[in-house]
């Protein structure tokens, strides 16, 4: 604490004036000790508090103070922390939201870092290649990883001089990302894969142009081709290749995102998709909620809520017919999502009877119980691709006859012998 | 909700369910599940049973409380189903008897005054089913009960373990149980 004590009175003495250590130190000691406050806000808190005693303007101060230094990008440690910057525009990225006027990555011989200049900074704008002085940007830190933020007490000079960049030439058509087993990708890496569309699913969101499934020899990985990254659709059985995808991880699952550095080349060949299809023998022992007649945002086709959608609010809903199944196999559970089709073939149900089935009860409610009566404690076998923790349903089979054959054979097991294995 | 898996619901025959009594809960917690040991060591919290129907009764005072009776080919259980059981209730106020049901529920325990532990069932789902359904839990039982058997002799885990220590029984009876079991499958088709 003596120490932040001495360097707030040091950058007084800077500006000429000499404020009591002791003051200082009172002041900080209360807030860290007392009031528990972390040590950097206390030490903004103070100094704040001695500006205003004696009348200086906070721009003036703070400019003076950040004005002789310059950071390296390699020194970039702490957030929250203020740096001036001497570095080159590397790359400008697509801007993502309204509040933001450029984004991109900024390098110096030391490293690459991120930057963002805020719309209410009102500065000119970057060019890509070209070399600045920037003052008093803010390092900010996400997901582990510092990023400066450009903001109105911030300025930008263009430098005639360009930054000499560390580590060669970072340009971002050189980097090309390694092609991969889709059974290999993990999180947080970019990749190239070539493998062949064998599902695409309705799509759920306007900012998604598609996704799906997506399969090579190794294995099935699903896909997101964002409306942003303004690629070509693909066609479900036909095989691609696609460059720059990012890997990245949800659920523990590993998926493939497209952007707009990546890029879809058709192939001619047809690759063979180690098919994933799981199966799974178990009894039916649940049917959950959001069951039966439910309802679907003609938009987006997501399941409403009390009649709202999560994203459009209030629809005029689509009817659908579905079963959130819990199979069971007396040592594990299994979820499964089962579509229309088979949901009307399984139960006997078609859409337009379970349509009138509520409306005779005014109660939707009435078809969930139906599929629970013909379904529940029934053992089946069920076939498909397994998503997070479903399967969807491809194939169900009720189980019609007994195993004669594991009869026989556990009947044959001897009784008193113990088995040795 | 990572941490959050469903149960399975464990195959036991009525007369192994009958025979158990070592409960375990994790004490410091006060919504963990509480598991009910078999003695051949199936650890059951939620149980899957498919049976007949053969007795009913509203034992209730105030409200309906039902309670039911399923045999399989080894024994029975009591099934008990009140106010927060609202479909099993309904399903047992109206059904007809006898009939094959399937219920999903799970285990509780009662201990008597003189120290002898009642198992019942306490059913989320009981549906009517057919005869074939019926006969697929026995084989599947079977199955499940005969893996347990082989790996309490062999020791293979600390429940197993746990349940030879507690249940000085022969596992042996149990293999007699299953038997007997799959022999009225035979018989009747």
């Amino acid at each position: 604490m003596k120490q932040t004590a001495e360097s707030i009175r040091d950058r007084f003495m800077k500006i000429g004036i000499d404020v009591p250590v002791e003051d200082i130190e009172s002041r900080l000691d209360e807030l860290i000790k007392k009031f528990k406050v972390p040590s950097n806000e206390a030490q903004r808190s103070v100094t704040n508090y001695f500006l205003k005693k004696y009348s200086i303007p906070k721009n003036e101060f703070y400019v003076r103070q950040a004005e002789p230094q310059l950071t390296k990008i390699v020194d970039i440690t702490e957030n929250g922390q203020w740096a001036n910057l001497n570095a080159k525009v590397v790359q400008l990225w697509e801007n993502t939201h309204e509040s933001i006027s450029q984004v991109g990555l900024l390098g110096d011989e030391t490293g690459i870092i991120k930057f963002t200049i805020w719309k209410n900074a009102e500065l000119p704008l970057l060019e890509q290649g070209e070399s600045y002085l920037l003052r008093s940007v803010v390092v900010g830190e996400y997901n582990g990883r510092f990023q400066v933020q450009v903001n109105k007490n911030s300025s930008i000079e263009k430098l005639s001089e360009p930054v000499i960049m560390g580590g060669g030439d970072f340009t971002p058509v050189a980097r090309e990302a390694e092609l991969r087993n889709i059974a290999d990708l993990a999180g947080n890496q970019w990749a190239t894969v070539r493998g062949k569309v064998i599902q695409l699913w309705e799509n759920s969101h306007e900012s998604i142009e598609q996704a799906g499934l997506i399969g090579d020899e190794t294995g099935v990985i699903k896909f997101t081709n964002w409306a942003s990254s303004e690629l070509p659709d693909m066609e479900e059985g036909k095989s691609y290749m696609l460059k720059n995808v990012v890997v990245s991880e949800w659920n523990g699952k590993a998926q493939v995102q497209l952007n707009r550095s990546s890029s879809i080349e058709a192939l001619d060949e047809d690759i063979e998709v180690r098919t994933s299809m799981f199966t799974y023998f178990g009894a039916m022992v649940d049917i959950q909620t959001g069951s039966g007649l439910i309802k679907r945002c003609p938009e987006c086709k997501r399941a409403l809520v009390k009649g709202a959608c999560a994203e459009h609010g209030k629809v005029k809903g689509e009817y659908d017919l579905r079963i959130k199944a819990v199979l069971d196999s007396g040592t594990s559970t299994q979820d499964a999502l089962i579509n229309r089709e088979l949901t009307e073939e399984l139960s006997g149900i078609s859409l337009d009877s379970a349509i009138a089935m509520a409306a005779d009860a005014l109660d939707p409610g009435v078809v969930l119980d139906k599929l629970k009566h013909e379904l529940v404690g029934r053992y089946y076998t069920v076939t498909g691709h397994k998503l997070d923790r479903y399967i969807l349903v491809e194939s169900i089979t009720p189980s019609t006859s007994l195993d004669r054959e594991l009869l026989d054979q556990m009947l044959a097991e001897p009784l008193a012998e113990q088995e040795v294995e | 909700m990572a941490g959050f898996f469903r149960e399975a619901a464990r195959r036991v025959f009525a007369k192994e369910l009958k025979d158990s009594n070592l409960t375990s809960k994790d004490e410091n917690d006060q919504y963990a599940p509480q598991y009910l040991l078999t003695p051949t060591g199936a650890n059951v919290n939620r149980i899957f049973i498919v049976g007949t129907l053969i007795e009913k009764e509203d034992i209730g005072t105030d409200s309906e409380y039902w309670r039911g009776r399923v045999s399989d080919p080894t024994g029975s259980f009591l099934i008990y189903a009140g106010q927060y059981q609202p479909e099993a209730a309904q399903f047992l106020a109206e059904c007809e008897m006898p009939a094959f049901v399937a219920v999903i529920g799970k285990t509780s325990t009662y201990t008597t005054d003189d120290g002898n532990v009642l198992t019942s069932i306490r059913p989320e789902s009981i549906q009517q089913v057919d005869e074939l359904t019926r006969n697929l839990w026995v084989l599947d039982t079977a199955k499940q009960t005969l893996e347990r058997i082989r790996a309490v002799e062999a020791q293979e885990d600390p429940n197993y373990k746990l349940a030879k220590e507690h249940y000085s029984i022969d596992p042996e009876i149990y293999r007699e149980m299953v038997k007997k079991a799959l022999e009225s499958l035979k018989d009747n088709t």
